[in-house]
């Protein structure tokens, strides 16, 4: 800071700008969102109509669905047989508990259906389906 | 450290993406092996049928160049009793967007009561 000192002698005070760069750090730290385990090849359908999807039930799990019909949970893809023991296995810990699935939009119903028939036969009749409400610019 | 800090900056801006905004359409699910529909007045049952080229809605057909006629077909069902019950019937190879965009028309019209059976 020191070196800072014009001809006149006068300090350029940095302590307001550190302050304000401290502060845009801080600002994305809390606002970056560091669960986004996501399948990046999915493309979702288009629903403007439907509800917001915010502040989802903590115990929500969401199941993707590719285009090729391949299963996976947080990018970890999944057989059916596997998929119905997470699902029991969870089932049995909490009880019902919410399930988004989350399909390509050229996914086949038939590999939609490989889902739903494992959470019916589990024990879950209601089913959330994921879709862009307003696309990133 | 001033350059620690802008680095660090710099790093969260690039990192940063820019997220869609979601929506959840909400549907019941019957048991798998079950093939029964919920006993209702047909006439005030809404049935829709998902193909691979399009959707049939209370025994008419729209393919999926005549998406608007349906969409209206709906609005004009759903003005008369948004309490109907309302099945949807997917068949096998019906892409998952007809059933999205489906369901999306249900949710603009308020429609909850949504079965989705699987042929």
């Amino acid at each position: 800071m020191s070196r800072k000192k014009n001809v006149d002698g006068c300090e350029l005070d940095m302590t307001p700008m550190i302050d304000v760069v401290f502060q845009m750090i801080i600002f994305f730290i809390v606002t970056i969102k560091m669960d986004e385990n996501i399948n990046e090849e999915i493309i979702l359908e288009n629903a403007k109509e439907g509800p917001v999807y915010k502040d989802p039930d903590p115990r929500t799990i969401v199941i993707e669905v590719d285009k090729r019909g391949w299963i996976s949970i947080n990018n970890l893809q999944l057989n059916d047989k596997t998929l119905r023991d997470i699902m029991l296995n969870r089932f049995q810990r909490m009880g019902t508990f919410p399930v988004m699935i989350r399909a390509d939009k050229n996914t086949k119903h038939k590999d939609v259906r490989r889902v739903m028939d494992i959470c019916t036969a589990v024990g879950i009749w209601r089913i959330d389906f994921a879709a862009i409400k307003e696309p990133k610019n | 450290m001033i350059d620690v800090v802008f680095q660090l900056l710099i790093f969260f801006i690039v990192t940063l993406k820019e997220t869609d905004i979601l929506s959840h359409l909400d549907v019941s699910r019957p048991a798998p092996d079950s093939t029964a529909v919920p006993e209702q007045d047909p006439d005030e049952m809404l049935t829709i049928q998902i193909g691979k080229e399009g959707w049939v809605v209370n025994g008419r057909p729209y393919i999926n160049a005549h998406f608007d006629q349906m969409d209206k077909q709906l609005t004009r069902f759903a003005s008369i009793s948004r309490k109907s019950s309302v099945i949807i019937k997917c068949t096998s190879e019906s892409p998952h967007s007809y059933l999205v965009r489906v369901l999306n028309i249900l949710a603009r019209e308020r429609m909850a009561n949504i079965s989705v059976f699987s042929l």
